[in-house]
């Protein structure tokens, strides 16, 4: 089953986690819904890591032209 | 010859001795023991180690051949700390000019010719006659709105074109240049050279700004160093003013020192106090504009891209805590159910047991009431009949029947005489 954009993802994240905090996870469920909020957690902490990445190579360049004299 | 009485017994003059006698009157009356202002307008003038002047009436025409003409005369020894003093003044003597000189007079006999020896000039006066022009044509640019015209030209938020009329290798030009080449910005200074003093440099600096106004640059500079009233008075120039009030680009003026305001200055769209301010000026703005439009903005990237991050890392951070929490607290509270279900379970079987065990007690013990060898003990007897069934009533038994009665020690056997039924 495919991940959305952050958005999508993040929304379908809070849904599972609202289940959990609502009780209604049924302990037949509670493995397919822990291992979908673990490869939607995944999914965002690798798209995280990806733009710190990017932005960690963009920063210095955009620094460069803010405090350029 | 007719010879007035008066003068006959005067001796007849050589002509010699007749200038000799004028000069001696007029030097009695006018000379240099009895010096005299004279005030008269320049008709001409003619500089060549000494001054030299036509001064008519004024307000008099040259067709006039009969105006009087003085011509005067200031030698170098005088005239040159007198044209120093005009010069800072920033007062030309030219045609026109109306000016009053304090000397005395003097008779050339080889000409036949009277002068004028001017050893000082009303500088007051004629600094009061340059104010009260320079006066007259504010006041007159003023009324034609021409004072306001250049100031409404809209300016570019970042002037980097730059037209800049100058003299290069002057103080001005460099301390204004300096300041844009330093700025490190990409500036283009479009330079028309002209004379920033002197009597060329009117026509020179309107020729400039007519060029740089059709040039296409951002603002037009003028610029000029320091220097005395006579060295800036082409500044002053009406034909210097209305260019830049005709001008459709902006024209910001850097001239002299602090202090020294031009007609130049009060027409332009924007004055500073010099040329090196003028320059700090123009790198502000574009410093600013590049502030605004550049540095601010990257800065509020790099702010936000950091906050953004920020937040998705904290928000990844908490749902993951937050998932590991509602797992382990939803698989313990499936183990507490589990576990307090068996513990039901474990009671209920508990209880369940005991009843059991009490209805069996019970049971034990009521079956024990009927124990038979406890009943043969206390008298009673088992009859069976040959069959070894208990015998219960008479009817089972009949006379002759071989019994067995059975007693709390032992048993014998019997024969059944004789039935006596119970009457009830």
């Amino acid at each position: 089953m495919t991940i959305g954009d952050w958005n999508e993802a993040a929304n379908e994240l809070n849904e599972i986690v609202a289940s959990f905090d609502e009780g209604e996870v049924s302990v037949d469920d509670l493995f397919v819904k822990l291992e979908r909020a673990t490869q939607i957690i995944e999914s965002l902490e690798s798209r995280l890591d990806a733009t710190k990445a990017k932005v960690e190579e963009l920063a210095p360049r955009i620094a460069r032209v803010a405090e350029q004299e | 010859m007719v010879q007035d009485e008066s003068t006959a017994d005067e001796p007849i003059l050589e002509v010699g001795q007749f200038y000799d006698l004028v000069t001696a009157h007029l030097e009695a009356a006018l000379g240099r023991r009895h010096p005299r202002w004279v005030r008269g307008e320049v008709a001409k003038v003619y500089e060549k180690t000494h001054l030299y002047l036509d001064l008519v009436d004024a307000g008099s025409t040259s067709s006039d051949t009969k105006r009087p003409v003085l011509n005067a005369h200031c030698w170098a020894s005088q005239w040159n700390p007198l044209k120093r003093k005009l010069a800072e003044d920033g007062i030309t003597l030219k045609p026109g000019v109306i000016v009053s000189c304090f000397g005395y007079v003097d008779l050339y006999a080889p000409q036949g010719r009277i002068g004028f020896t001017v050893t000082a000039i009303d500088v007051e006066g004629l600094l009061g006659d340059v104010a009260r022009r320079r006066q007259e044509l504010i006041t007159r640019l003023r009324e034609e709105g021409q004072l306001e015209a250049n100031k409404n030209r809209p300016l570019s938020p970042v002037p980097l074109r730059v037209g800049l009329v100058a003299s290069p290798g002057t103080e001005g030009y460099s301390d204004f240049t300096g300041q844009l080449l330093k700025s490190g910005y990409g500036f283009e200074i479009l330079l028309v050279k002209t004379a920033v003093q002197g009597e060329a440099a009117p026509a020179q600096i309107v020729s400039a700004l007519e060029a740089l106004d059709q040039s296409g640059v951002d603002v037009i500079c003028l610029v000029r160093g320091g220097g005395s009233k006579g060295d800036l008075a082409c500044f002053d120039d009406e034909r210097v003013a209305r260019a830049i009030a005709a001008a459709s680009t902006p024209v910001f003026t850097g001239i002299g020192h602090t202090g020294d305001e031009s007609i130049a200055d009060l027409v332009a769209h924007t004055r500073a106090i010099t040329p090196t301010k003028l320059g700090e000026d123009i790198v502000n703005m574009v410093s600013q504009w590049h502030e605004r439009n550049v540095r601010l903005p990257a800065r509020r990237v790099l702010s936000a891209s950091e906050a953004i991050l920020d937040e998705a890392t904290e928000y990844v951070g908490e749902r993951r805590r937050t998932m590991i929490f509602a797992v382990r607290d939803r698989l313990r509270l499936e183990e507490r159910h589990l576990r307090a279900t068996r513990e039901r379970l474990v009671l209920q079987s508990s209880h369940l047991l005991s009843a059991a065990q009490q209805m069996l007690a019970s049971a034990r013990q009521l079956l024990s009431a009927y124990d038979p060898v406890k009943r043969l003990a206390q008298g009673w007897a088992i009859v069976t009949n040959g069959d070894g069934r208990v015998v219960k009533q008479l009817d089972d038994l009949s006379p002759g029947d071989l019994v067995r009665v059975r007693l709390s020690d032992g048993s014998f056997e019997s024969t059944v005489e004789k039935k006596d039924g119970e009457t009830s």
